[in-house]
């Protein structure tokens, strides 16, 4: 076996990626070693190429963010779904029908977690069209993207459990088989994610800094907006008691009923940033990577 | 030079190499080698995920041709990428020019 047959031996059994990109690098590989060791020899080609094992581990990383990205745009499309398909339900409920207090609370609020996590993640996701990305960086992606549709089908889930009614079967069902599409491209993501990023502790990605990226801003003003729980707990904290308050004003409300909603609001955004915040990259929790 | 050095700016580098013509990656890691006197120590091998990540930044497009029998994947700039390798060749005198500032009389 010559040292080009074994280089390519030793990337195939390195790479994770299966598939057609796969075999795209292999054949560019080999193409490639056979120019150079025209010139240079086999050997000194192959040591010209550097490390199988890097090559592999830097490839499969790059295949691992665009899984990551494809898997976001499938899920946002089923989140959505998921949501008409909630319309659908609530729509078909039977007018007379009223919640119980506990459906309500659990419509209300996985709705709200489902939409910030998707945002979330479609921030991250727009920011990682701008850098290199690592295993960690997709690693976020998922959990955010799992978050978001999790929470859109609890969302269903509660609707239909709290109001009984009669909707057309396909609306209802549209949702969920979306759901299934998205969750097998982002578990798919994830396998790989998991097999490149041997240390699995929770890394923190401030949406802050994701719109930094965003907004081309400079490194100095990414690395102070940077791992700091409070610049993202306020603002969100801000818009979410004003957004409740103006709610309920809108529909008539009472002040003191407003007042009620913001406060009810607030203790859900910071009992959601408290639990969810580690995995969805927000704060540090017990331990973190940068 | 110092591999490490050169990975955080391959990218730039391989649009630099694509300016002036359409290359497959053994032809751009010769302008590579060429244009920086052999400086730089590139591994052969890295231009490969750089390039795939400059085509899904959209900076760069690609497509095979056959050449003497040969299926090849040729690399060319995008608009977006000849916008971005001059971008790229603006900050990085800045940064060079700083940076040896800094280090003026260490070597």
């Amino acid at each position: 076996m010559s040292a080009i047959e074994r280089f390519l031996d030793e990337l195939d059994r390195t790479l994770i990626v299966r598939g057609r990109q796969r075999l795209r690098l292999v054949a560019e590989c080999r193409d490639h070693l056979a120019q150079s060791s025209a010139v240079h020899g086999p050997e000194d080609a192959v040591r010209r190429f550097g490390a199988a094992s890097e090559l592999a581990a830097e490839f499969d990383t790059e295949v691992a963010v665009r899984r990551g990205l494809a898997a976001t745009v499938t899920n946002a499309v089923a989140v959505v779904g998921v949501g008409w398909s909630t319309l659908a339900v609530v729509h078909g409920a039977d007018p007379h029908a009223s919640a119980q207090v506990v459906w309500a609370v659990v419509f209300f609020g996985a709705a709200q977690v489902s939409a910030a996590a998707l945002a979330l993640a479609a921030l991250r996701a727009l920011a990682m069209r701008h850098l290199q990305g690592a295993a960690a960086d997709v690693a976020v992606l998922c959990r955010r993207n799992v978050a978001a549709l999790g929470f859109a089908l609890l969302t269903l889930f509660a609707a239909a459990a709290a109001l009984p009614g009669q909707a057309p079967a396909w609306m209802v069902l549209t949702g969920p088989a979306l759901a299934l599409v998205a969750g097998i491209a982002v578990a798919r993501t994830r396998s790989l994610t998991r097999k490149l990023d041997a240390d699995r502790s929770p890394v923190v990605r401030a949406p802050l800094v994701d719109v930094a990226v965003l907004m081309r801003a400079s490194a100095g003003v990414r690395s102070a907006w940077v791992a700091r729980p409070a610049t993202v707990l306020m603002p969100a904290l801000t818009i979410a008691v004003a957004s409740a308050f103006a709610w309920d004003q809108l529909d008539q409300g009472t002040l003191t009923s407003s007042w009620t909603a913001a406060g009810l609001e607030a203790a859900l955004t910071l009992t959601g940033f408290v639990l969810l915040g580690p995995a969805l990259g927000l704060w540090s929790g017990l331990r973190v990577r940068r | 030079m110092g591999t490490n050095l050169i990975r955080g700016h391959l990218e730039g580098l391989l649009l630099a190499v694509l300016v002036d013509d359409p290359g497959h990656g053994y032809e751009l890691g010769q302008r590579l080698a060429l244009r920086s006197g052999g400086q730089l120590g590139v591994p052969e091998g890295s231009l490969y995920p750089a390039l795939q990540r400059l085509e899904r930044l959209g900076l760069v497009g690609s497509s095979w041709s056959s050449v003497e029998g040969r299926r090849r994947r040729v690399y060319a700039l995008t608009a977006a990428g000849r916008r971005h390798a001059s971008e790229a060749a603006r900050d990085w005198v800045v940064f060079s020019t700083a940076v040896g500032q800094v280090l003026d009389g260490l070597a």
